[in-house]
């Protein structure tokens, strides 16, 4: 099941004119809880766009493990040239209470949640859908996604699965023909959680079609 | 098209009435008392959680830009929607949320961009809601940019019809 990026290829007109440096994109992020729909989302990013992708430790941190410096995939060249990528993608394992991303910090203020970074990743794959409501509907199972499956107490998780389950009765993804936002941090969510092995069948079918997309080879291996 | 929106009046969703007040002549919605806070969109779609129903309110009328324009600003709305939610409305004491705002406001009279979005009324609703916040504007001093800009947009509409509505309500 393929995913197609029919996102604007401009990024100027997404992100406001190149300046001439490269643009980054800088995420704080704590080592103790990865952000998983974060590393997914860096993997459709570069099917899509040339990323100059690097992960960092900052001073706050000790002690990473070795899967979550190589978790970008491998360091580029030295000999590589700046001008040669769309954008950089700097990871950086920090003390932080939650996710963090830095762009155009001149203009925008830094970005809290890992629901709301991700949210602006995928905007630069795919164009939000036109409908109020099926934009709504996937911003929806975003925040459920972190607040009660990632992050919720057991009757939370259990209702969630339950929905999870109802919504992939009427089709083989969350929101939609193809797999979208909603998927990704809700798949990301349930593995988390390590309540994937005891979730329902349609639950258990839609996890198996996120792994054979291909794009979550990374936190399947951080989880194993 | 008119949608329903129930709301829970033990605790009303200032942040979504706000909403509505200001898309009202765009969109058309009723509005009841009920247990809980509920937007019906359709026979299969109800929003239930105030995040999800401010993005759609902003979305049926999208000249107003109240998530903003361009993907920057709709990304700086998304933060202070689960800032308003999330650490305004859950945190306690409020002073290091309010450091982080006053901190952002400095320079800004709206959240972001140059007009109304819904991170002014999401946070602007929870901190109206807030003990903390009503104490610490009791005192004298702290937190001179949240104070102005919490004043400045309490004294305009949708904010001061609201409020005197849900206050009459309490």
């Amino acid at each position: 099941p393929g995913c197609a990026f029919t996102g604007p290829s401009d990024l100027n007109s997404l992100l406001g004119q190149d300046v001439g440096v490269l643009r980054d994109i800088v995420i704080n992020a704590n080592p103790t809880e990865p952000p998983f729909s974060l590393l997914v989302l860096h993997d459709m990013l570069c099917q899509r766009y040339r990323v100059l992708s690097s992960v960092h430790v900052h001073s706050s941190v000790s002690a990473v493990p070795p899967a979550l410096l190589s978790c970008l995939g491998p360091s580029h060249p030295r000999s590589h040239k700046r001008q040669d990528f769309d954008f950089g993608f700097t990871l950086i394992w920090k003390d932080v209470p939650r996710v963090q991303m830095k762009f155009s910090v001149h203009s925008m203020c830094p970005v809290e949640g890992e629901g709301n970074v991700a949210r602006f990743l995928y905007k630069l794959l795919v164009t939000p859908p036109s409908d109020p409501c099926q934009a709504t509907l996937v911003d929806s199972w975003v925040d459920a996604a972190l607040f009660q499956l990632a992050g919720g107490g057991a009757d939370e998780r259990a209702a969630m699965v339950k929905a999870l389950n109802a919504a992939l009765c009427r089709g083989a993804w969350l929101a939609g023909p193809e797999l979208c936002l909603a998927d990704v941090l809700c798949a990301c969510g349930l593995l988390r959680s390590g309540g994937a092995p005891s979730a329902p069948s349609n639950v258990q079918k839609w996890l198996k079609s996120c792994e054979n997309s291909g794009f979550f080879h990374c936190v399947l291996s951080l989880l194993h | 098209m008119t949608l329903n929106l129930t709301v829970n009046s033990g605790n009303p969703p200032l942040g979504v009435l706000l909403a509505v007040e200001r898309v009202r002549g765009v969109a058309s919605v009723t509005v009841q008392d009920g247990k809980v806070t509920c937007l019906r969109v359709s026979d299969t779609v109800q929003f239930s959680d105030v995040n999800s129903i401010l993005r759609y309110l902003a979305r049926l009328a999208p000249a107003l830009a109240l998530y903003g324009s361009g993907v920057l600003e709709e990304t700086e709305v998304d933060h202070w929607l689960e800032f308003g939610a999330r650490r305004v409305s859950g945190q306690s004491p409020l002073t290091p949320v309010l450091e982080e705002l006053d901190k952002a406001l400095a320079l800004r009279t709206f959240l972001v961009g140059h007009g109304l979005t819904l991170a002014d009324l999401s946070v602007w609703a929870a901190l109206k809601g807030s003990g903390d916040w009503q104490a610490v504007q009791a005192s004298a001093g702290s937190f001179p940019h949240v104070r102005r800009w919490f004043s400045f947009l309490g004294s305009q509409s949708p904010f001061s019809t609201v409020a005197v509505k849900s206050a009459s309500t309490k």
